[in-house]
């Protein structure tokens, strides 16, 4: 390892910081902005993607029978649904079973001792493979004679994935401009930096140093910049992390399972491509007019 | 062609009683020329012809001016030699390698062999003299060992090694220069194009530079000066080729800077 040679470019890549410091924050702050919203919107999107994957891998279709409906009625829909190739399982809870299931569940809230007659129907619960199928299995078993009534909760889950996932479309066009205007102010920053290291680039050039030579402060230049702003906003994020997980702490139901090690290493990676692409393009361009 | 060359030469040669033109064998030796020139035309987008249809040749070890007005091509035809333009006609060939037609990716390597100095030394300020003549070997990623070895040897040559540690600005204008022809020659190139070094300076510092480039050409690199100073011209009395409208008109191997004043005129046009 040759330290001279290290230290020479060292020494080249913070002439660079030093020449045009102010533009070197600006570019650093917009890689921030850019990063912090980018790492949000990844948690959140993660964050709902296994909120919804899971509640919706919970859904049920409660088919209710008729109070007078017979053996007959319940085999016909027992039939339906073991043909249907859609259907995951189908559990028959008779009218019994389902009150001791309700007074398990309201034990606490309720005297059901109150309860002097059983108000249920008997019901099949039914849980298909996919969660899209939820609709089109429903309005399959209503058709049987003798059902009283098909529920199911998937409705209100479906429309609010679906406006998640517009929001994550427009979410996704939002954060490619916001880095592509990150890219455009690094680009520029390298480019005056370029410009105020001209006479240097020209002496380089006249005394024989290669173009890849050339580039090479510049482009660790882009490369620090893209670290240094991608750094600073996971420093803002692990910050609002704590605060968010204190708040999740207090709500139950909500899992979060986001992989933050794996995010933060996306999100640096993401910050020093910015950097390189831009710093890259920026001096190649200037070197080949 | 070829023939009409040897002969060409063998008369040059023997004008100038330059028994190098010759190898053993009496025939012309190829070895001997460095830089060639052939029907060379340099026109600027702008549609200025700066050179038109120019022959010139060097030869290994020669000591050369360049003169003319300003404006005559004088800087276009050493651009020329170091890749800096490139002809819209005609070959040029530095040290055996066709640098008219050379890949871009070449040119750093056609630069090591050939070293430039200007007339605004073109040195960079923030840096002191020895990090700038380091910094030409730095660049072209030259090992931190050669790097030591190297510039205190052309630092010496220059005579700057107590000066070393001081920045451009504190320095006189030959000192500049000084150490601007140190920087050029740290990559021990054969050939040094000089543009206008005295331009800048006073007749005494003019006098050190050209007793140095003198030193440096005695010790082999090959100097081609482009100047307009009559008097450095005319104390020397070396090879003279003088440009008039991007065309030679004299060619003289013991020239004055005014046209007919030289004793063996050859080579003309």
């Amino acid at each position: 390892m040759d330290w001279g040679k290290v230290r020479f470019f060292l020494g080249e890549v913070l002439t660079n910081f030093t020449r045009n410091a102010p533009m070197q924050i600006t570019a650093i702050g917009t890689v921030s902005v850019t990063i912090v919203l980018l790492g949000a919107f990844l948690y959140v999107r993660e964050t709902v993607a296994s909120f919804g994957a899971g509640v919706l891998d919970r859904i049920e279709i409660k088919v209710y029978m008729n109070p007078d409906a017979d053996r007959k009625t319940e085999d016909a829909v027992r039939a339906v649904l073991a043909s249907d190739p859609r259907v995951l399982e189908a559990v028959f809870v008779d009218k019994k079973a389902g009150l001791r299931k309700m007074r398990d569940l309201l034990r606490k809230e309720l005297d059901t001792s109150l309860l002097t007659s059983n108000p249920l129907p008997d019901a099949f619960n039914v849980r298909v493979r996919k969660p899209e199928d939820v609709p089109i299995v429903a309005q399959h078993v209503q058709r049987v004679a003798g059902i009283a009534t098909v529920e199911y909760a998937a409705g209100t889950v479906t429309k609010l994935l679906n406006l998640a996932n517009v929001f994550g479309r427009i979410g996704v066009v939002m954060i490619a401009l916001l880095l592509l205007t990150a890219a455009i102010i690094i680009a520029n920053t390298i480019r005056l930096t370029v410009f105020a290291r001209r006479r240097e680039i020209a002496i380089m050039q006249l005394v024989g140093a290669t173009n890849a030579y050339i580039r090479g402060p510049f482009i660790m230049e882009g490369l620090v910049a893209g670290l240094a702003g991608a750094a600073i906003a996971l420093g803002i994020l692990a910050l609002a992390d704590t605060q968010v997980a204190k708040v999740a702490a207090t709500i139950q139901f909500v899992p979060l399972h986001v992989n933050e090690g794996m995010l933060a290493l996306e999100l640096l990676g993401v910050g020093a491509a910015v950097g390189f692409v831009s710093s890259w393009l920026s001096v190649g361009r200037y070197l080949r007019s | 062609m070829a023939r009409r060359e040897k002969t060409f030469h063998a008369v040059a040669a023997r004008a100038s009683g330059d028994a190098r033109f010759f190898s053993e064998a009496g025939t012309y030796d190829r070895d001997v020329r460095l830089i060639t020139l052939r029907g060379v035309t340099l026109t600027y987008p702008n549609g200025t012809r700066a050179v038109e249809d120019l022959d010139l040749e060097i030869d290994k070890g020669a000591f050369v001016f360049l003169v003319g007005h300003s404006g005559t091509g004088k800087s276009s035809l050493l651009k020329l030699m170091y890749r800096e333009a490139v002809p819209s006609a005609g070959t040029v060939i530095v040290d055996g390698v066709r640098v008219d037609t050379l890949k871009r990716s070449k040119i750093p390597q056609l630069r090591r062999s050939v070293g430039v100095v200007f007339q605004d030394f073109k040195l960079l300020t923030h840096k002191t003299v020895w990090e700038n003549v380091a910094f030409a070997l730095q660049v072209t990623g030259a090992a931190t060992r050669d790097v030591m070895r190297q510039v205190p040897r052309a630092l010496d040559l220059v005579g700057l090694s107590h000066k070393s540690r001081m920045f451009p600005g504190e320095l006189s204008g030959g000192e500049q220069q000084r150490t601007a022809i140190a920087r050029a020659l740290v990559n021990n190139p054969k050939i040094l194009l000089c543009d206008e070094p005295t331009g800048n300076l006073d007749p005494s510092n003019t006098t050190e530079i050209m007793e140095l480039l003198q030193r440096i050409n005695l010790k082999g690199t090959t100097v081609v000066v482009a100047t307009h100073n009559v008097a450095v011209v005319d104390r020397m009395r070396r090879r003279v080729v003088r440009l008039e409208n991007g065309r030679i008109v004299t060619d003289e191997e013991r020239g004055f800077y005014h046209r007919g004043l030289g004793q063996s005129q050859v080579l003309s046009g």
